[in-house]
């Protein structure tokens, strides 16, 4: 009965099939997903992952690059 | 703490940086060659090799493979050294790498003007040159892999999680999609037919643009914006969640390029709805580029690079938040087959990929170079004229696209077409079509202005050719709480992260494409379609040769607009035998689905010998040297083996003898009409069959009433 209900309503709202009521589960499963993961991480890991483009390891790195000579 | 020093390869980065501008200036001029054949028709000089047809996927190709490839390499070798802080894996993988892209990217440039092309859009190259990419693909993956395996950076910076998600994913696109059957060296006819082909094609399509232009650059942005503007991203937590809905989304959006097409109406669907939901992580990942710069807008207004950066991000928002819009299947109707969609994804390339790569540009000669930017005033006019020249390209564009659209629509009182002739339509917008190649023109200028500021920079300088560096190696280390986190597993063992992306990016591949292989239901066959004759076949390659597709769609739409102007709207069980489909994605002329006995033998020899004898003002380009070139009827048979290994059910042996017998017959016949309205013609001639082939079109249910069977 309960399947009747959920599949009338479905129809109703577009005509919305398997394939679509799957793959929205999927994602919204996935994204929850994602989301509580990202929030879980620590402050301190996320600064230092923030931090690591700004560090090459380069020995000598000069960043006066801009000048004018036109 | 042992402490190693190793060296950055910058020559591999040079090189690529080269190339990139090179490449790119060569694709804006095909693109601008293009956009003024659409106003001057003769501007091809009525030499086949630079017809709009050969010349738009050349076009295309070239900016998408060889602008924004060698820039998205350039990219990578740099950031990925420094993010990983060791050397790339593999100095001859690199210039494997390198050199074989140039190869591939030569080979375009010769193949595609001759007209040796599958037809199908950014994947044009014939299997020979698909093979070497998926050679060079590997050499750069195992490149990329090695140099991750042996990081002395504990944690794969989000960057590196895009530039996985691009090797991954394009290799699966590019194998998947380049399954075809050779005929020849040059010749090949697609493993799928019509509506398979189709979601096959734009599943791929959708996807180079998602993994090819997106991801990377993405991948590029998190590294060179923080570098830029010297603070860290403004968000951390917020550009993972980007990267796995990002990967997890993009896939399943392939068929918002199918909507109203003879698709199944639940992937057109499931195409529209992932469509709209990548509008949130686009968005989030646009705001996380915007938002670094808080606080720093003043750099903003001094510094090229950040000008740059910022106009591209916003591109890059608008064309994420265009692009779910334009899937909306009441905006497609309106929007599809007209430069909507041209201009659409002009602002990605001009903006989103054009401009990054001029700001990674502008930041790497100097520091490449050990010196300061040659000029910053040039760099600033560049900066404005490239802009005015992007608006200068899209604007127009919207509005011709736009216009073509509401005219196509338009009925008028009595409830006829308000515009029946499709030329019309265009003529209307041609003013248009002169100031996209203004605004192209413009753009191009900009381009050259930096190619002079950057040699000038590197004549300044002293070449770098191995940076320095120092960091400690990667020890194994034991979780200080025991058991690692699942965050550091993931990142922190690279084949793990790669599979899990994998996944990602094939659960929406399969959803779409198991099914629509499978069930039968979803592609109803129809009695009455029958495979092409031999000289239909031969008709067909002229037709793909030429790039007709280019402008003339085949896929009628289920609206009056269209019932009423070209006949029938298209079923999925007419294309059973197309391989590959012809529904192309822009209509410059009018659809030909029911091209068939529309028009006598006669008036398509004139039409195609000067279109605008009998079509005045029309913009297609001559195809004089059709009249005069012979068919080559040597390649018949292995043309036919082909397509029967493919399961076009043409009978054993029928390749020798017979089929030249039903060649002959139909050439003499089509030869017989051409007298009829007092034209001489050879039946050997290419002309010939493609007449065969466009009198062929739509006929199988013109002639036979409508039995559609499902199976």
């Amino acid at each position: 009965m309960i399947y009747n209900i959920v599949h009338s309503i479905l129809r109703a709202a577009g005509n919305i099939n398997g394939y679509g009521l799957f793959s929205f589960i999927l994602f919204f499963g996935f994204f929850i997903g994602v989301l509580v993961w990202a929030f879980a991480l620590k402050k301190n890991y996320l600064n230092h992952m923030g931090d690591l483009p700004l560090d090459g390891g380069e020995k000598n790195s000069t960043d006066k690059t801009q000048s004018d000579k036109l | 703490m042992n402490v190693e020093t190793f060296k950055y390869d910058n020559r591999i980065v040079r090189a690529f940086a080269i190339a990139t501008v090179v490449w790119g200036i060569v694709g804006m001029l095909v693109g601008i060659l293009a956009a003024v054949e659409l106003f001057f028709p003769g501007a091809n000089l009525n030499l086949q090799f630079i017809t709009f047809g050969r010349i738009r996927p050349l076009h295309t190709n070239a900016v998408i493979f060889a602008f924004v490839g060698n820039g998205m390499f350039m990219g990578i070798y740099y950031s990925l050294q420094r993010l990983c802080k060791a050397r790339m894996f593999s100095d001859w993988l690199s210039w494997f790498n390198f050199w074989g892209w140039q190869t591939i990217i030569v080979a375009a440039a010769v193949t595609l003007p001759l007209g040796f092309t599958t037809s199908k859009e950014y994947a044009e190259l014939e299997w020979p040159i698909k093979i070497a990419i998926t050679i060079v693909w590997v050499a750069f993956a195992v490149n990329l892999f090695g140099t991750i395996v042996k990081r002395r950076e504990k944690h794969m910076y989000v960057a590196i999680w895009f530039y996985i998600a691009t090797v991954v994913t394009v290799a699966v696109l590019h194998i998947t999609n380049s399954m075809t059957m050779p005929a020849g060296w040059f010749k090949s006819y697609s493993m799928y037919a019509g509506v398979q082909d189709a979601l096959v094609q734009w599943w791929y399509g959708h996807n180079a643009v998602a993994f090819f232009l997106t991801t990377p650059y993405l991948g590029l942005m998190y590294y060179f914006l923080p570098k830029a503007a010297n603070r860290p991203v403004f968000s951390y937590r917020l550009s993972i969640i980007h990267f796995w809905a990002l990967v997890f989304l993009y896939i399943w959006a392939g068929p918002h390029h199918l909507l109203y097409s003879a698709l199944p109406d639940w992937a057109q669907s499931l195409g529209m709805v992932f469509s709209l939901m990548l509008i949130a992580p686009s968005w989030g990942g646009m705001l996380n580029g915007l938002l670094t710069l808080r606080g720093a807008w003043d750099k903003v207004r001094q510094d090229p690079v950040l000008k740059f950066m910022v106009v591209a991000i916003t591109a890059y928002g608008m064309a994420t938040l265009e692009g779910p819009l334009l899937s909306i299947k009441t905006v497609n109707s309106l929007s599809h087959y007209t430069d909507w969609t041209i201009a659409h994804v002009h602002v990605g390339a001009m903006g989103w990929n054009g401009f990054l790569t001029f700001s990674m540009l502008y930041y790497l000669f100097p520091r490449l170079y050990k010196t300061q930017l040659w000029s910053t005033k040039m760099a600033n006019y560049h900066f404005w004229i490239g802009l005015l020249g992007m608006m200068f390209y899209c604007i127009p564009i919207y509005v011709a696209g736009v216009t073509e659209g509401l005219m196509w629509k338009q009925f008028n009182k009595d409830g006829f077409l308000q515009y029946p002739n499709f030329l019309e339509t265009i003529l209307q917008v041609v003013p248009m079509f002169r100031l996209r190649a203004i605004g192209g023109t413009l753009y191009l200028v900009g381009a050259f202005m930096m190619a002079y500021n950057l040699y000038r920079t590197a004549k300044a300088g002293q070449f770098e050719p191995d940076t320095e560096a120092q960091a400690a190696p990667l020890e194994k280390t034991v979780a200080p709480h025991g058991k690692p986190s699942w965050h550091r597993l993931l990142e922190g063992k690279p084949l793990f992260f790669t599979v899990l992306a994998t996944v990602s990016i094939l659960v929406g591949g399969l959803v779409e494409i198991v099914p629509m292989f499978l069930v039968q239901a979803n592609v109803p066959t129809i009695a009455s379609v029958h495979p092409y004759s031999p000289l239909e076949v031969l008709g067909r390659d002229i037709y793909i040769r030429e790039g007709c597709l280019g402008c003339h769609s085949q896929m009628i739409r289920p609206f009056r607009s269209e019932t009423e102007r070209y006949g029938e709207y298209s079923k999925a069980g007419e294309f059973v035998y197309d391989h590959p489909f012809l529904w192309g994605s822009e209509r410059k002329g009018p659809d030909l689905a029911r091209e068939g006995g529309k028009y006598p033998d006669a008036w398509h020899y004139t039409h195609m010998d000067d279109p605008r004898s009998t079509s005045p003002g029309s913009i297609m380009p001559r195809y004089s040297w059709l009249l005069t070139q012979k068919m080559e009827v040597d390649t018949l048979p292995s043309h036919l083996i082909a397509l029967r290994r493919i399961g076009v059910p043409y009978p054993a042996g029928y390749e020798n003898g017979p089929a030249q017998k039903d060649l002959q017959a139909q050439a003499d016949k089509i030869v017989a009409n051409l007298k009829q309205g007092s034209i001489t013609a050879e039946p050997d001639k290419e002309i010939v069959a493609l007449i065969a082939y466009l009198q062929r079109l739509g006929m199988d249910i013109k002639s036979a009433p409508i039995t559609t069977a499902a199976k």
